[in-house]
C-alpha cells in the first residue's frame, strides 16, 4: 500500500468534503486522516488516503479535478513521503497575544519562534472589534524542543512583544489542561 | 486540542481575578534535630531547613513563570517548637524563635510557622516555655508565627490554657505598643488545629507528618466574586442553587492550579506533596476580597443579617469543588474573614455592620474564626480570654477548626485605626463590651470535658 495526501482549496460550499470522500472511495482508497478549516469565506482540507501499490495516481487525480472544478476548487495531490524521522516531542505551550491589530504581528512572532526552533502545531488568530478599535488576538499552540533555552526564548519573545504593543502570555499548555477538563 | 474560549477564560483568571496560588509551604520535620543544647539544636535547624529549602523560593518562581501562575508566597512550617525543643527554657525558647527568624529572611521566606504549642489536654515544661516565651519572640523577630491550639473535640477546652492565651496576648501586644502590637497579628489560638495547615500565622508540621512536605494554598475570593457577577449577569434570574453551583465550579478550577504548581515543586525539590488548602483567603487589594463576594449576593454588606447563610453556602460549594477537584485536601480549607486582611470586611466593621457578635456567629460556618480582629488596647486578659473561650466552644462542639487572633491595640480604642501593615493590613478598631463580667468564669480554670460527639468509637 502506498499513501496519497490531497489538498483542495476555494470558497467553502456545502458538498465539498462529500465530493472529494465519494471520488476517492470510487477510485480505491482508503480515507486515513482529514482535516478541514475554513476562514472567513475560504475552505482548506487535507485529505491522506491510501491506495494499492499498482492504482496510477494520476487516474486519481483526474477524477478528483473532473469531480470538483465545477465547485470552483483548486486541487492538488501528492505522494505522501514516508519514513521520515519524526522529531523528537517537545514540551507543549501556549501562547496568547493580545493588541492592536497592525501589520507585521504573526510574522514577528512566528519569527521568534522559528529561529528558537519552535513548532507551531495549531494557531488561530483573529481580528476582533469595530472601526479604529481593531484588536488582534493569537493564539499559539506550540512544542518547545527539549533542547532549546526555555528562559532566553521566553525572554525574547517578551521583548518582541513589547516591540509589536501587544500583551503576551506563555504557559505550559498543563495549566489550561487541569482548569478545564476533569 | 484547546478551544479559544477555554484559553481565554484562563487568561482571565489569571489577569483580572487575582487567580495565583496564595502559598507554597515547606513542612520541615525538627525532631531529628533535638538536642540537650540549644546551640546544637540551633545548629541542627539552620542545616537542615537549608539543606531542604535552600532553592524553595528560587524553585517557585520557576514553576510559577512556566505555568503562568504566580506563587505569591513561599514559606516554611517546622514541628511545634515546645515538643522538638521540649528541654529548654523560655529565654532558649526565645533564641530559637531569632534562628528561625535568621533562616526565613537567608532564603527570602516571608514567614515560617511552628513556633507552637499543642495543650489541649495539659502542658509539658516545654509548652510552658514556649508561651511563656512567645511575647518577646514575636517582638524580636519579624517573620516567625505562633500558633497555640488549647482545645479539641477529643479532649475539651483547656481552660487554664485560654487563661494564659488571654494574659499572653496582652502581653504580645504591650511590648510591641509603638508597631499596633503588631506580635498579636503574629499569634493564633486554635481549636482543632489541622496539621498540615500552609496558611499563616497557624503553619505547623503536625507530628504526624513527614520528614517533609509540600502544602499548598490556593486562594481566588477574586475569581469567585467574578464568576458569580458574570453568571448573574448573563441569566438575572439564577437562584441561590445555580449561584452555588457556580462557586464550586470555580472552587474546581483555583484547586486544580493549587494541586498542579504544588506537585510541580514537590517534584522538583524531591519532597512529597501533602494537600491543598483550598481556603478563599483575601488580601488587603481591591478585587481580591471575601467581603465583596457578599455583595455580589446581594447585601449590602458583610455584617447584615444574611450574611451567616452566605458564608455558610460559600464555605460549602468551595468544599465541594475543591474535594473533587484534588483527592488530598486539608488544612482549613473554607473561607477566611481576617477583618484587617480584606479592604471590603475592614471597611464593615468601620461602619459598624460588623460587630464582634456577628463576626463570632459567623466563625461557627466558617474554616477560621475571629481572624486579625484589632480590639481596644485596654480590654482585659479576663476578657480576651473569655473571647478566646467562647470561639473554642464553637470548634469544638462543631468539630471544626476555629482560632482567635485577636490584638488589643495599646493605647488605642474602638474606632481608631490600627495599622499592621503589608499583607496583615489595617483596620478600625472594633468594639468590645469589657465590664470585667467575664474574670469570674476565667479564673475557675480546668478542663471543659470533650463533648458528646467525640466518642465515636
Amino acid at each position: 500500500m502506498k499513501k496519497i495526501v490531497v489538498f483542495v482549496l476555494g470558497p467553502d460550499r456545502p458538498g465539498i468534503i462529500a465530493a472529494v470522500s465519494k471520488t476517492l472511495f470510487e477510485q480505491g482508497c482508503n480515507l486515513e486522516d482529514v482535516s478541514q478549516t475554513i476562514l472567513q469565506t475560504e475552505f482548506m482540507g487535507i485529505f491522506v488516503a491510501s491506495m494499492n501499490d499498482i492504482k496510477n495516481e494520476d487516474e486519481v487525480l483526474a477524477a478528483l479535478q473532473a469531480a470538483i472544478s465545477s465547485l470552483g476548487l483548486f486541487v492538488h495531490m501528492r505522494p505522501m513521503s514516508t519514513g521520515l524521522s519524526q522529531q523528537p516531542a517537545g514540551e507543549p505551550f501556549i501562547i496568547t497575544t493580545f493588541g492592536p491589530d497592525r501589520p507585521g504581528l504573526v510574522a514577528g512572532i512566528t519569527e521568534v519562534l522559528a529561529h528558537n526552533g519552535v513548532n507551531i502545531t495549531n494557531l488561530k488568530a483573529v481580528s476582533r472589534g469595530d472601526g479604529d478599535r481593531q484588536h488582534y488576538i493569537m493564539i499559539y499552540e506550540v512544542d518547545v524542543p527539549p533542547a532549546a533555552d526555555y528562559h532566553a526564548m521566553r525572554t525574547a519573545l517578551y521583548d518582541r512583544a513589547q516591540t509589536l504593543g501587544l500583551d503576551i502570555n506563555l504557559q505550559h499548555r498543563e495549566i489550561f489542561e487541569q482548569i478545564h477538563r476533569v | 486540542m484547546l478551544t479559544e474560549r477555554e484559553i481565554i477564560a484562563t487568561l482571565e483568571m489569571l489577569k483580572n481575578e487575582n487567580l495565583d496560588v496564595r502559598t507554597v509551604t515547606l513542612g520541615v520535620s525538627l525532631f531529628d534535630c533535638a538536642s540537650h543544647d540549644v546551640e546544637l539544636f540551633i545548629s541542627n535547624i539552620h542545616k537542615k531547613i537549608l539543606r531542604l529549602a535552600g532553592n524553595l523560593v528560587d524553585t517557585c518562581d520557576e514553576v510559577g513563570l512556566r505555568y503562568g501562575i504566580p506563587v505569591v508566597n513561599k514559606r516554611i512550617s517546622v514541628s511545634p517548637v515546645a515538643v522538638a525543643a521540649c528541654n529548654f527554657s523560655a529565654e532558649q525558647m526565645c533564641r530559637i524563635a531569632m534562628a528561625l527568624d535568621t533562616i526565613a529572611r537567608r532564603l527570602r521566606i516571608d514567614f515560617i510557622g511552628g513556633f507552637s504549642a499543642l495543650v489541649e489536654k495539659g502542658f509539658t515544661k516545654g509548652d510552658r516555655a514556649l508561651i511563656e516565651a512567645i511575647p518577646d519572640a514575636l517582638a524580636q523577630t519579624e517573620r516567625v508565627c505562633s500558633s497555640v491550639n488549647v482545645a479539641s473535640t477529643h479532649a475539651g477546652i483547656n481552660m487554664d490554657a485560654v487563661a494564659l492565651m488571654g494574659r499572653t496576648i496582652r502581653r504580645a501586644a504591650e511590648i510591641t505598643a509603638d508597631r499596633d502590637g503588631i506580635g498579636c497579628a503574629k499569634l493564633v489560638v486554635f481549636a482543632n488545629i489541622p496539621q498540615d495547615v500552609p496558611f499563616m500565622a497557624g503553619a505547623y508540621l503536625g507530628v504526624g507528618e513527614p520528614d517533609a512536605v509540600i502544602n499548598v494554598g490556593v486562594s481566588g475570593p477574586g475569581v469567585v466574586k467574578k464568576a458569580i457577577d458574570r453568571a448573574r449577569l448573563s441569566n438575572p434570574a439564577l437562584d441561590l442553587g445555580q449561584i452555588s453551583e457556580t462557586i464550586k465550579r470555580t472552587a474546581f478550577k483555583v484547586t486544580r492550579v493549587g494541586e498542579l504548581i504544588g506537585r510541580k515543586v514537590a517534584a522538583r525539590l524531591d519532597v512529597p506533596f501533602g494537600v491543598v488548602d483550598l481556603s478563599l483567603a483575601p488580601t488587603p487589594n481591591v478585587g481580591d476580597s471575601v467581603g465583596e463576594i457578599f455583595q455580589s449576593l446581594g447585601l449590602k454588606s458583610i455584617g447584615n443579617p444574611g450574611s451567616t447563610a452566605i458564608l455558610a453556602m460559600l464555605n460549602d460549594a468551595v468544599k465541594k469543588g475543591g474535594i473533587f477537584a484534588s483527592s488530598y485536601v486539608g488544612g482549613l480549607s473554607g473561607a477566611f474573614i481576617p477583618v484587617s486582611e480584606d479592604l471590603n470586611i475592614a471597611e464593615a466593621a468601620r461602619k459598624g455592620h460588623l460587630t464582634i457578635e456577628k463576626l463570632e456567629a459567623m466563625t461557627s460556618v466558617c474554616s477560621v474564626g475571629l481572624d486579625m480582629v484589632a480590639i481596644p488596647g485596654s480590654t482585659s486578659a479576663e476578657t480576651i480570654a473569655g473571647i478566646i473561650a467562647d470561639e473554642m466552644a464553637i470548634g469544638v462542639v462543631n468539630s471544626k477548626a476555629t482560632a482567635v487572633r485577636l490584638i488589643p491595640v495599646p493605647g488605642k480604642k474602638a474606632g481608631d485605626r490600627a495599622s499592621f501593615g503589608g499583607l496583615l493590613g489595617e483596620a478600625t478598631i472594633i468594639d468590645i463590651p469589657d465590664d470585667g463580667g467575664s474574670a469570674g468564669f476565667i479564673a475557675l480554670g480546668g478542663r471543659i470535658p470533650a463533648p458528646v460527639q467525640s466518642f465515636k468509637n
